[in-house]
């Protein structure tokens, strides 16, 4: 009888234990995150729809149904990349997220000149290297300071009702997402 | 011998099987670390940021959840209705109530993976802040049900379990100062179909 309640105490330990580990464990191994998704579906630089409106089951859920979203990766190692969506629509918010999907920089269209989404995402060292010599049409761009290496870029458009559909569609389908050489 | 080996097994099994299925209730849970509760509505501010707890990170990477920066907004989540009771889609519900500071709002009824419910209809289970009726004193009443209702009407359909996903855009509540004297509307049942 000792040895049994000796036994059920230690599984309760080893349960603790197993939970720390499998909790810590899910961010490292996961398969199913936001960038593995966005892996599956494109390459490097490239806009990708997040909201199902563009044919298929949405790369990465939650995203508010009055909302079309686009994002695309992007690896800070090759150089500086730059973010450039057209045209007005009632609100745009852009986020940058890490790798492990966390949000580490988010503005909306009141943050910007002109209302225009044009925005630059390099490392704090590669910032001291444009600083230098600011090239003439980054002037009027949003940098957005990251220390990290790779990770994703997410534009989201507010569609207020079905009339604004195809402007909001068009507005994220002509972003662009690319290395910006300096 | 036997008891030995038994004994272990037992050990491991009470291990393996309590800690991974611990994981596993918690990150399906609806509550959890870090979350604010209002009324009946739950946010979780910290969600997705550097500074979250590890169940928060391990739920972000799960479910490849990109939550919404400071600036963007802030979504509360409500599973139950003023009484305490889950909310049902084959339920109409009557949300009362002024809402915050927000350049516009969303609401929308959601299935348990939170993404909107389907309603088989050309008019989504949503409703935006611009085109909402409001009361002179600048609250809103919105009914919720598979019935058109006069004023603002969402529209549900189905039979289950629902949930309200409330998120406001450009708002001075996603920063932590705003939060502490926040009103959301209210979650009142007005009937079910049997």
């Amino acid at each position: 009888m000792r040895s049994l309640l000796h036994a059920l105490i230690l599984g309760l330990l080893g349960a603790g234990i197993v939970h720390i580990a499998v909790l810590f464990l899910v961010p490292e191994f996961s398969e199913r995150d936001a960038w593995s998704r966005l892996a599956m579906a494109s390459d490097l630089y490239k806009m990708t729809r997040l909201d199902a409106e563009a044919g298929g089951a949405p790369v990465v859920k939650s995203v508010d149904p009055m909302f079309y979203a686009a994002a695309c990766r992007f690896n800070l190692a090759d150089g500086l990349v730059r973010i450039r969506a057209p045209g007005d629509v009632p609100f745009w918010s852009a986020s940058v997220y890490d790798r492990s999907g966390h949000n580490i920089y988010s503005f909306n269209d009141h943050n910007a000149n002109s209302e225009k989404l044009d925005a630059v995402v390099l490392t704090p060292a590669q910032m001291i290297d444009v600083r230098r010599d600011l090239p003439e049409d980054l002037q009027g761009a949003i940098f957005v300071e990251v220390p990290i290496e790779e990770g994703i870029f997410v534009v989201r458009a507010f569609v207020p009702d079905d009339s604004w559909k195809p402007i909001v569609s068009r507005f994220l389908e002509q972003s662009a997402c690319e290395l910006q050489d300096y | 011998m036997l008891k030995t080996v038994f004994l272990t097994l037992l050990s491991l099994a009470i291990a393996i099987g309590l800690g991974g299925g611990s994981v596993w209730y918690a990150l399906n849970a609806q509550d959890g670390v870090g979350a604010i509760r209002i009324g009946q509505w739950t946010a979780f501010p910290e969600i997705g940021t550097e500074g979250s707890d590890p169940y928060s990170k391990a739920r972000v990477a799960r479910e490849g959840v990109l939550a919404l920066g400071r600036a963007e907004g802030l979504s509360f989540v409500a599973e139950r209705d003023e009484a305490g009771q889950p909310l049902k889609r084959e339920c109409a519900y009557t949300l009362e109530g002024g809402y915050p500071t927000a350049r516009f709002w969303t609401l929308y009824a959601a299935d348990q993976s939170l993404g909107v419910l389907d309603t088989g209809k050309a008019r989504q289970a949503a409703l935006q802040s611009y085109e909402v009726l409001r009361r002179p004193d600048n609250s809103v009443v919105i009914s919720v049900g598979d019935r058109p209702a006069p004023g603002n009407w969402l529209l549900t359909a189905g039979f289950g379990k629902m949930y309200f996903v409330l998120t406001f855009y450009d708002t001075p509540i996603a920063s932590s100062t705003g939060l502490s004297d926040v009103t959301l509307p209210r979650i009142l049942k007005a009937g079910c179909h049997a």
